[in-house]
């Protein structure tokens, strides 16, 4: 006697356990209704707000380029930031790397090594600034340091990472030849993370370039500082003019180093 | 390259081109930096006293002071909650935006064209941008500062998800509109689906990178942690700097934890 | 009953790929188009429900000028036009039921496939069907944890769940071992004597298509050039259809007279005028 075809039917849900699925989904209910509930909303402000930003938008078109010197001057030093952050950061990056790779570091080298790039990483750009302009004054010299820790915290990261991923062959084969340390990392390591390395570097300089032009509105140089000034001033204009130099140099960037980066792939 | 009747003793690693071409370059890399150098206002003095500045610093912040603990943890949730609630509202508005900007789903040139402007701009305009964008417009406090994050994710959550749905696979898609279901049904079933876990581990990621841009919204008004931090240095009270900076690093630590696990639930 | 009158299909200023076709197909039978590659077998399959656009000539489903239709129409005639595909074109992450379902997208409001909470008819009707070719068990098993002959049985039931007036498979056997062919094609067979349909099968195994089919149709560079049952596709025939390259072809190129089904290709470029 064969059994009736069923008339009913309902996918089977991605979260078997109905215990854990219904909780996962009041948990997240609840939240999203207290964490709203929580934050201010004065309704009164944001309609305040729309209309300033209707002044705002009026104030800022059309864009004002009369200043170019000092858009030039300011754009100018956070690309000398980004070159110079860039080629530290990465240098320095080397070494990190490799006390952070687990196959090539012991243990408490891998540990020192992961703690700094954690650290690196951890806190924003702008953070570090704070610190390092606190530390070593106004000026360029603090943004420079700032995006070493940046860049390090990103290319040692992703190094390490390809570090513990390549071919240890080669590594035993020359360590057989009797090959020093040193030599061991120069024929079979190194050659194995350059692409990556080069792609990282010029992957790390765009970013640099964007993250420059940031941390110069704490005060680490660049047109950061500039941006920073005008918005103090309502110099909206000015304001709206320096953001699409930054715009642009961010994409031009991006264009070039995509199209380096997909010829040495 | 090499030839094969090169004798051994005339062998080198690249031919005179290559040896060219790579002098080229690291000349150009050399004299961009040397250039970048010579121009920078680099105050030498100062930067050979940055270490010892730095272990100064650094040594007035030791031991760290954790008499106010209580606010630092309120704020820090305060700044976890926008960073969670911008991303979701960012989650929700990027997605009609990845639709017209994957050129297989837009529905013409314009579309395409106007949804990748819009995802260009998000991208490039920094956080921290918007954010005194947002806190010129709606004043200081935690608006400017959800505002901020939506309008910055937005570009990156737009352009994964539009790369997302530029890879999928056309032949479920063909097989659907061959069954004669409306454009609607035919992304619901066919698109859909393949897409979602690319949204999962984008959404999850970008989730990760706002809470540490949350931590420095307060540095302009924008609300979180940030502001807490501020006054801090600027009454030099180092040793409070130093547990915020400890408790920022903490919650990074664990967001990027929770958010690596959730990521390989997904797969 | 599918009538085609005069297809042309031409990609720019190419060769045209179809050559003003002309085909009836009542209901009922089965029918497979064999021919070499580049022939125009896919082509021609896809014209019909326009996944490819026709670019003169009619093509008439049951009374329907298919080629005639534009958005919604269009929609709505598809529905009732089911197809089998080479690469089966499941969505791999949904369940075998999801992906039967969806040949119902046409028929069902979205708010139903939203929340796949699909009419009891159609849940008894894919149950039925699915047990019919052997893979009611899978139901709620993901499409891409199925083998290649099991995923290809999902696909036929999603056509056969449109309640379709006309079958078109379109290789549907190419990506699978040959015991599993054979058992696709048997399937195909049963299938469109029970629900007296239609069934167009585009196929390059001709084994298969004798074995299977109850008319043969065989095209030669964008032209029909056999068309019989399988019995009489002898070796002469076979050699018109499938010896020769597409460059001779297109040197050899002219208007085929009415009887051209019964003129080799080489006996063709005699009798053109030089």
């Amino acid at each position: 006697m064969k059994s009736p075809l069923p008339e009913t039917w309902s996918k089977p849900p991605a979260i078997a356990n109905p215990v854990l699925r219904y909780g996962l989904i009041l948990a997240v209910a609840v939240y999203a209704v207290w964490a709203i509930g929580t934050l201010p909303f004065d309704w009164a402000r944001i309609s305040d707000g729309v209309g300033r930003a209707g002044r705002i938008f009026s104030g800022a078109f059309p864009p004002s380029f009369e200043r170019p010197g000092l858009m030039l001057e300011g754009f100018l030093e956070s690309l000398q930031i980004a070159i110079i952050a860039t080629a530290a950061g990465v240098l320095l990056s080397v070494p990190i790397a490799l006390m952070s790779a687990r196959n090539l570091a012991p243990m408490p080298v891998y540990i020192l090594g992961r703690g700094i790039i954690i650290c690196a990483r951890s806190f924003h750009p702008v953070i570090v600034a704070i610190i390092f302009v606190k530390a070593v004054g106004f000026g360029p010299l603090a943004g420079m340091l700032t995006l070493m820790v940046y860049s390090i915290g990103f290319v040692a990261k992703m190094l390490a990472e390809r570090i513990e991923e390549i071919d240890w062959g080669q590594v035993e084969a020359v360590r057989a030849a009797g090959a020093s340390y040193l030599s061991t990392l120069i024929y079979a390591v190194f050659p194995q993370i350059m692409p990556r390395q080069i792609g990282l570097s010029i992957y790390q300089l765009d970013s640099n370039l964007r993250a420059s032009a940031v941390v110069g509105i704490v005060g680490a140089g660049g047109i950061g500082a500039t941006l920073a000034n005008a918005f103090k001033r309502y110099d909206y204009d000015f304001a709206l003019a320096i953001i699409m130099v930054i715009v642009g140099a961010i994409l031009i960037s991006e264009a070039v180093s995509g199209m380096i980066r997909k010829r040495i792939w | 390259m090499v030839s094969l009747d090169t004798r051994p003793e005339d062998w080198v690693r690249f031919t005179p081109r290559q040896r060219l071409t790579r002098f080229a370059i690291y000349a150009f890399v050399l004299i961009s930096i040397a250039w970048a150098m010579s121009n920078v206002e680099i105050n030498w003095p100062w930067l050979l006293d940055a270490p010892q500045q730095m272990g100064d610093l650094f040594g007035r912040m030791v031991p760290p002071d954790a008499s106010n603990l209580g606010t630092i943890l309120r704020v820090l949730v305060e700044t976890v909650n926008i960073a969670t609630i911008a991303t979701g509202a960012g989650v929700i508005l990027s997605l009609p935006v990845a639709y017209i900007a994957a050129q297989n789903t837009t529905p013409n040139q314009a579309t395409l064209w106007l949804g990748r402007f819009i995802l260009v701009t998000s991208r490039s305009v920094n956080t921290i941008i918007w954010a005194l964008l947002f806190v010129a417009i709606f004043g200081p406090g935690v608006l400017a500062g959800i505002l901020a994050i939506t309008f910055r994710s937005l570009g990156f959550l737009g352009k994964l998800m539009g790369e997302a749905i530029e890879e999928i696979d056309r032949r479920p898609v063909e097989a659907l509109e061959a069954t004669g279901a409306s454009k609607g049904k035919v992304i619901l079933y066919a698109i859909v689906p393949q897409v979602l876990p690319a949204f999962w581990a984008v959404s999850i990621l970008r989730w990760d990178i706002n809470i540490r841009e949350s931590t420095v919204l307060g540095l302009v008004g924008a609300g979180g942690i940030g502001l807490v931090l501020q006054g801090a240095i600027d009454t030099f009270n180092w040793q409070e700097a130093a547990t915020i900076l400890l408790a920022i690093l903490a919650l990074v630590v664990i967001g990027e934890f929770i958010s690596a696990w959730l990521r390989r639930q997904i797969i | 009953m599918l009538r085609i009158a005069n297809l042309v299909k031409s990609y720019g200023k190419a060769d045209p790929v179809l050559k003003g076709l002309d085909l009836e197909v009542p209901g009922e039978s089965m029918v497979s188009i064999i021919g070499a590659s580049g022939a125009g077998k896919s082509t021609l399959i896809r014209c019909i429900n326009r996944l490819v656009e026709p670019t003169s000539g009619t093509i008439e489903l049951n009374g329907v000028k298919l080629t005639e239709l534009k958005g919604k129409a269009l929609r709505l005639a598809r529905r009732r036009i089911g197809m089998v595909f080479q690469s089966f074109n499941l969505v791999d992450r949904l369940t075998v039921m999801e992906n039967v379902q969806s040949g119902r997208l046409g028929y069902i409001p979205t708010w139903r496939a939203a929340l796949r909470r699909y009419p009891k008819q159609d849940i008894r009707r894919a149950f039925e069907l699915m047990e019919r070719v052997g893979i009611a068990h899978y139901a709620n098993k993901r499409a891409d944890a199925l083998s290649g002959g099991e995923r290809q049985r999902v696909g036929v039931v999603r056509a056969l769940m449109q309640e379709p007036e006309i079958l078109l498979a379109d290789e549907p056997t190419a990506s699978l071992d040959p015991k599993t062919s054979e058992q696709i094609m048997a399937l195909l067979r049963s299938l469109s004597r029970e629900l007296h349909l239609p069934v167009l099968i585009n196929i390059h195994n001709v084994a298969e298509a004798k074995a299977y089919t109850d008319r043969i149709v065989g095209m030669r560079y964008g032209r029909i050039i056999f068309d019989d049952v399988p019995a009489k596709l002898d070796d002469e025939a076979m050699e018109r259809i499938y010896s020769g390259i597409p460059a001779e072809d297109r040197r050899a190129d002219a208007p085929i007279p009415a009887e051209a089904s019964a003129i080799p290709a080489e006996r063709q470029v005699e009798a053109q005028p030089s």
